[in-house]
């Protein structure tokens, strides 16, 4: 049973780990001579033009950004919210409900006018600006419900040692919100780096693009002889990081969802 | 009410972005939406009156992708339903090496969904994909799997479901795990099997992240673009067109944004009506038990 399901999760990925090894030739009729293994797929991509790692960069840049921006909106907000009463809490509540579940390619041609009457196409930063915004509904439902979580008497006995809000804040609430912070963050994370339509339609220079746009180039380059093995070695080199990064953090994922997810 | 002014100005900055983006474009459209904008307008707005909305009725292509979108994103989403609850099960049992096994589950979803959908078109190649390579050492012959519109439909489902199911087993574990452990131990105790202690107590339970994880993926699989835009392209002949790769299309390559416009705007207005009214239904068929600590 364990083995049925990590075949069903695996089997399409270690496909793309043996596409990625196989000399070109090996892929499409059975060798005749030689060994039909090879890292030639991986130079290939490591010394395209710009080289691989210039997408994994970008990437990383904008999905760090996101995040820490995500995270300084969200928190206050979050906290905010919670401390709303009456119309306007179940108001923002729902709304920000809405917003987590709407599907956002179809924001993309107003946020393009948006980004080019403000000359920010081509720009990796400002991508994580609409980035931002996508992640926030869920950060802040997320970070909501971590917030109701802490007993009130805390915050109580900190108002009454004369901390103000800042200061309770910083030195009190956020310090017990860690596990919280790290899974939506990773949420966050994760959702900018594999964002397609923005960033398709935002990034045309080829040195600044994002990897799902990268990968995708590489793998489209050619209508009829796809370069399968290059493209294969790209996906591997991409998946990388976030296979450390669900690895590491697997715990914290779950959590957060079990935490945070109902009770929006 | 000072206290009240602060916790109004700490959400501030959020709400103004999330209206920037989120409201502006809907309004934006709105507008769009009454306005001749293409090339033959030199892509500067002209007004033309309703001509947008009365040329959308009568597109037949609109029509049949919004058939072909809320198909797929039925099918889609029941599967993942129905499998996302076999595996949270399975992930919930106490088995040797359980983190590990949910880490590598969890893969698909973290995955870009465009890099796996052209993993999966060279799965699917003709002749030289994997697929067809085991079909010949089997003795039939290649199969064009993305010419034929039934099985590119298939496909589609299949590399959805597949990208999605874990995030919906994530959901459903999350659920699975408020539940305590000593009332299905009680029923264990009362002699009831494990199918009846799935019905009788699991699932009931369940109904509020059951119904959670229906309303996300249908608003998301209603939305379907870039796993369509890579894996099939909505084709052959437009037989996997969603509404959302058909906006798409209108903006980008017909250069008709204000039809695009028009065109997203009914998208949003279509799913609206559907998962108001879905929303609805459940309220009414016991969501209200959401245990809804927040509020």
């Amino acid at each position: 049973m364990r083995l049925l399901v990590l075949l069903w999760s695996l089997g399409p990925l270690l496909w793309q780990l043996r596409t990625s090894l196989l000399r070109p030739e090996a892929l499409v009729a059975p060798l005749l001579e030689g060994s039909p293994w090879t890292l030639a797929n991986y130079q290939l991509v490591l010394s395209g033009d710009p080289p691989f790692w210039r997408y994994l960069s970008n990437s990383a840049l904008v999905g760090l950004v996101t995040t820490g921006l995500t995270l300084l909106l969200a928190v206050p907000c979050a906290y905010g919210l919670q401390k709303q009463r009456g119309p306007l809490r179940w108001g923002v509540g729902l709304g920000l409900v809405a917003a987590a579940m709407f599907p956002t390619v179809l924001l993309f041609l107003a946020l393009l006018e948006i980004a080019r009457s403000f000359g920010l196409a081509n720009d990796l930063l400002a991508l994580s600006l609409p980035y931002t915004a996508l992640s926030l509904p869920l950060a802040v439902l997320l970070l909501r419900a971590a917030f109701a979580d802490l007993p009130v008497e805390l915050e109580d006995a900190a108002r009454l040692e004369g901390l103000d809000l800042g200061q309770r804040l910083r030195h009190v609430l956020l310090p017990l919100l860690g596990p919280a912070l790290a899974s939506t963050g990773i949420l966050v994370f994760l959702a900018s780096w594999n964002e397609y339509a923005i960033a398709l339609t935002w990034i045309s220079r080829n040195d600044l693009l994002t990897l799902p746009i990268a990968i995708a180039r590489i793998g489209g380059s050619s209508v009829f002889t796809i370069p399968y093995g290059a493209f294969a070695a790209a996906t591997v080199l991409g998946s990388l990081p976030l296979l450390l990064l669900v690895l590491l953090a697997q715990r914290a994922i779950v959590s957060g969802l079990t935490r945070g997810a109902v009770k929006g | 009410m000072k206290q009240r002014a602060t916790t109004l100005l700490l959400m501030l900055p959020a709400l103004l972005l999330l209206a920037a983006v989120f409201l502006y474009p809907l309004l934006r459209y709105g507008w769009l939406s009454f306005h001749a904008s293409s090339v033959l307008t030199g892509l500067v707005p002209v007004p033309n009156g309703g001509a947008n909305w009365l040329r959308l009725l009568s597109d037949a292509r609109f029509w049949t992708d919004a058939g072909q979108t809320l198909r797929f994103a039925v099918c889609s989403v029941a599967l993942e339903l129905a499998g996302g609850l076999a595996l949270a099960l399975l992930l919930h049992q106490p088995l040797q090496g359980r983190g590990a096994l949910r880490a590598l589950t969890l893969l698909p979803w973290a995955l870009p969904t465009t890099v796996m959908a052209l993993g999966w078109r060279w799965i699917l190649n003709d002749p030289h994909g994997p697929l067809n390579a085991a079909i010949r050492s089997l003795g039939g012959s290649s199969y064009a799997f993305l010419s034929t519109p039934a099985t590119t439909w298939f496909f589609v489902v299949l590399a959805d479901v597949w990208k999605t199911l874990p995030f919906v087993a994530l959901l459903l574990l999350a659920g699975l795990q408020t539940i305590p452990v000593d009332l299905e131990e009680a029923l264990r105790l009362e002699g009831a099997s494990r199918v009846q202690i799935l019905r009788r107590l699991t699932l009931p339970l369940l109904v509020p992240y059951i119904a959670l994880a229906l309303l996300f993926r249908l608003a998301q699989a209603l939305g379907v673009f870039d796993l369509i835009l890579v894996l099939s392209g909505g084709g052959p002949a437009g037989s996997t067109e969603s509404l959302a790769l058909y906006a798409y299309l209108n903006a980008m390559r017909f250069l008709d944004f204000g039809y695009a416009a028009t065109v997203m705007l009914a998208t949003f207005l279509l799913l609206l009506a559907l998962l108001g009214g879905g929303w609805l239904l459940l309220r009414r068929g016991g969501i209200e038990r959401t245990p809804d600590r927040a509020t």
